[in-house]
């Protein structure tokens, strides 16, 4: 081989690579892939009631049935949230197939009382969802939720593949495309959360706003890499009409799943609240944990979704005895 | 000289490699034109490569991390992935049925079956969930589950273990590492933790429990061995049963592996100890530096301290006193303690049973 030879082949070389490198570059991109042709994102409507904003009750007493009662008559009455024809949404915790006794999941006393009072306030219908992944038949039986519902005419939809959607969260990193259980909510217009207060090894705590991870499908596991700006994208996510965050036991430690009654103890405290941010700053103290020891809660505050500052809100305290 | 056309070029360079292909190519510019046939196959290279880089380009844009590598968009069955075995878990106490085939999970979908606590057994080496629940023949609400996880070696099983561990734990005579509460039985055999965890406290369910362990214990044969740390903190004041294994990040250092703490009561005073094996005494003392580092760069003051520990270091950090030593390959000391005098004390004791060990 020539000078000459050697210096074409090399330009010839050198052009293929350049070739190959610009047509790389030309594919990048450095922002995630738009929608799923034909899989348009879903957005959950804003459930909440603008005139009903910032209500929240604090009731103590160690029977579910009269605190629930007492603390939704406290600011101002299921009916003021539930009208007739209301179809109404119950997300419980069921994401363990765990007994009631060990308070990893939603009281089911509590699940048929509140959608006893759905129907009393003339509900036409109450769904009680979540997705617990792992076998939800007997997620949702064993923690005695299956029955509760069925007891009170309420009907528990188990999730199935098909019942998902993808999702992006307005503003959301983390949530973008992500298979979200939608198909339950479609022609709900009262949406309501049911959370039991509990450690939680990962984000310090589970309440009302980890509560919405049961909504998700999918990988979700990941998240808890970041787990504190996700469940703040969870409740951007959904705006409920109200949340309850059930105090009577609280899981203390070993949480989320427990396993021991030496986990829990008896706090007797049932919250009501339309801000589910307040009810998780007032939770907090229930477990002995501060807000700034839950970032979630203060970035929650920070997107505009509720106050950490509960008190603001002049809560109605109330006691059953 | 022939003229060589580029696509030739290109092909013998990807047939053949580096200089052997510049070689081959001056043959062929040598021998003349490609052959047809060697045009052809050329172009049918050409068109698989630009089918691959098609189908690429298509799969970018489905990219959904929420269902890449795992489990699929939506699903609610990752009990599938889960894998289930026919057999059973264990044989449990006549008159106990098992309510569903035994379930595996590994490290993929641990989380499936404990959500967020997955991350505890994930960062101590867990390798393999097995579960199953039984109930009684005669009340299908009166059941229990038991919960076995790998975690590969002892000293990993006795981590998640020990960090666990109830405030109402009742030892259970007999066994190194167990405890009940009301409801359950938690123990450690070889490099199994177990759980058993109970809905209703009947005797049947608790004679159910105890027969499990028991089975267990007797079918699955496992490696002797000891963790030798826990002999080297010394007996006065301690809490026995509260020795705890920090397998990861301890105190926040992510340096700080492998870290045993242990409870003890100095004068009525709370204090805790801790102390860690490493490769070699150059590495305990390096890392003692590490840590001491550490502690002052997040607003720790070093203070004068009397103890009579060579290279040992006190720091004030919060209002509290950390002392930090290391003897042998170990490294040791005293964390957050309220008392600096109690602080040196505990750590005199510690660094004397250390080096009555032979450390």
């Amino acid at each position: 081989m020539n000078r000459r030879e050697f210096l074409r082949r090399a330009a010839k070389a050198s052009a293929t690579i350049a070739a190959t490198c610009s047509f790389a570059y030309w594919l990048y991109e450095d922002v995630p892939p738009g929608p799923l042709q034909g899989h348009s994102p879903v957005v959950l409507p804003d459930f909440s009631i603008p005139d009903l904003r910032g209500r929240m009750s604090i009731v103590t007493g160690r029977d579910r049935i009269q605190t629930i009662r007492r603390a939704l008559k406290a600011i101002g009455g299921i009916e003021a949230f539930i009208k007739g024809g209301d179809r109404v949404l119950l997300k419980v915790n069921a994401a363990f197939a765990t007994p009631p006794i060990l308070s990893a999941t939603t009281n089911p006393q509590l699940v048929a009382e509140v959608a006893r009072l759905c129907f009393k306030a003339g509900a036409s219908s109450v769904v009680v969802i979540d997705n617990p992944i792992n076998d939800p038949a007997s997620c949702f039986t064993l923690t005695g939720m299956a029955e509760a519902a069925r007891l009170v005419g309420a009907r528990v939809i188990m999730p199935t593949k098909e019942s998902f959607k993808p999702t992006t969260v307005r503003g959301g990193a983390l949530i973008r495309e992500w298979p979200l259980l939608y198909d339950p909510f479609v022609g709900v217009n009262r949406v309501i959360g049911i959370a039991p207060v509990k450690d939680h090894h990962r984000s310090g705590a589970s309440m009302t706003m980890k509560n919405w991870y049961g909504l998700l499908g999918g990988r979700r596991n990941i998240l808890h890499q970041d787990i504190h700006n996700a469940i703040k994208e969870l409740a951007v996510m959904v705006s409920p009409t109200l949340v309850i965050l059930d105090g009577t036991t609280t899981m203390m430690t070993n949480g989320p799943t427990g396993g021991s009654l030496g986990d829990l103890k008896q706090t007797n405290t049932m919250i009501v609240s339309t801000d589910q941010v307040a009810a998780d700053a007032f939770g907090a103290t229930l477990l002995g944990r501060t807000v700034t020891e839950l970032p979630y809660i203060s970035k929650a505050e920070s997107a505009g979704l509720g106050t950490a500052d509960y008190e603001s809100l002049n809560p109605v305290r109330e006691s059953t005895g | 000289m022939e003229e060589v056309d580029f696509l030739s070029f290109n092909l013998v360079l990807f047939y053949h490699g580096g200089n052997r292909g510049i070689s081959r190519a001056e043959d062929i510019s040598v021998v003349g034109q490609p052959t047809k046939r060697e045009t052809s196959i050329g172009f049918g290279i050409l068109l698989v490569l630009a089918g691959i880089v098609i189908g690429i380009f298509i799969k970018q844009f489905h990219y959904n991390r929420a269902i890449i590598g795992g489990v699929l968009e939506g699903d609610t069955s990752a009990i599938r992935t889960a894998g289930l075995s026919g057999e059973l878990l264990v044989e449990v106490a006549e008159g106990m049925v098992p309510l569903n085939p035994a379930e595996i999970f590994g490290p993929e979908n641990l989380s499936d079956k404990i959500d967020g606590k997955a991350e505890l057994y994930l960062s101590a080496g867990f390798l393999r969930l097995l579960c199953q629940r039984f109930a009684e023949a005669s009340d299908s609400n009166s059941w229990m589950e038991g919960f076995v996880y790998d975690m590969g070696t002892l000293r990993r099983a006795f981590a998640v273990y020990s960090v666990q561990r109830r405030a109402d734990a009742e030892k259970i005579p007999g066994m190194e590492f167990a405890y009940r509460t009301e409801n359950a039985l938690f123990f450690v055999h070889g490099k199994y933790y177990v759980e058993v965890i109970a809905a209703v406290m009947t005797e049947e369910i608790a004679e159910a429990m105890r027969s499990f362990a028991h089975n267990f214990i007797g079918k699955t044969e496992v490696q002797g061995g000891r963790i030798e740390e826990l002999a080297l903190f010394p007996p006065e004041g301690l809490d026995e049963e509260g020795i705890t294994l920090l397998i990861s990040d301890a105190f926040g250092f992510d340096r700080f592996d492998n870290v045993f703490i242990a409870n003890y009561a100095v004068e009525n005073v709370q204090l805790m100890a801790f102390l860690s094996m490493r490769e070699n005494p150059s590495a305990a003392s390096e890392l003692a530096a590490a840590y001491h580092g550490f502690l002052m760069a997040n607003g720790g003051v070093d203070v004068k301290s009397d103890v009579k520990i060579p290279g040992a270091k006190l720091v004030k950090i919060l209002d509290t006193f950390e002392l930090i030593f290391s003897q042998g390959k170990f490294l040791a000391g005293v964390h957050e303690a309220q008392d600096r005098g109690l602080a040196e004390k505990l750590a005199m004791t510690l660094i004397q049973k250390l080096s009555g060990a032979g450390t």
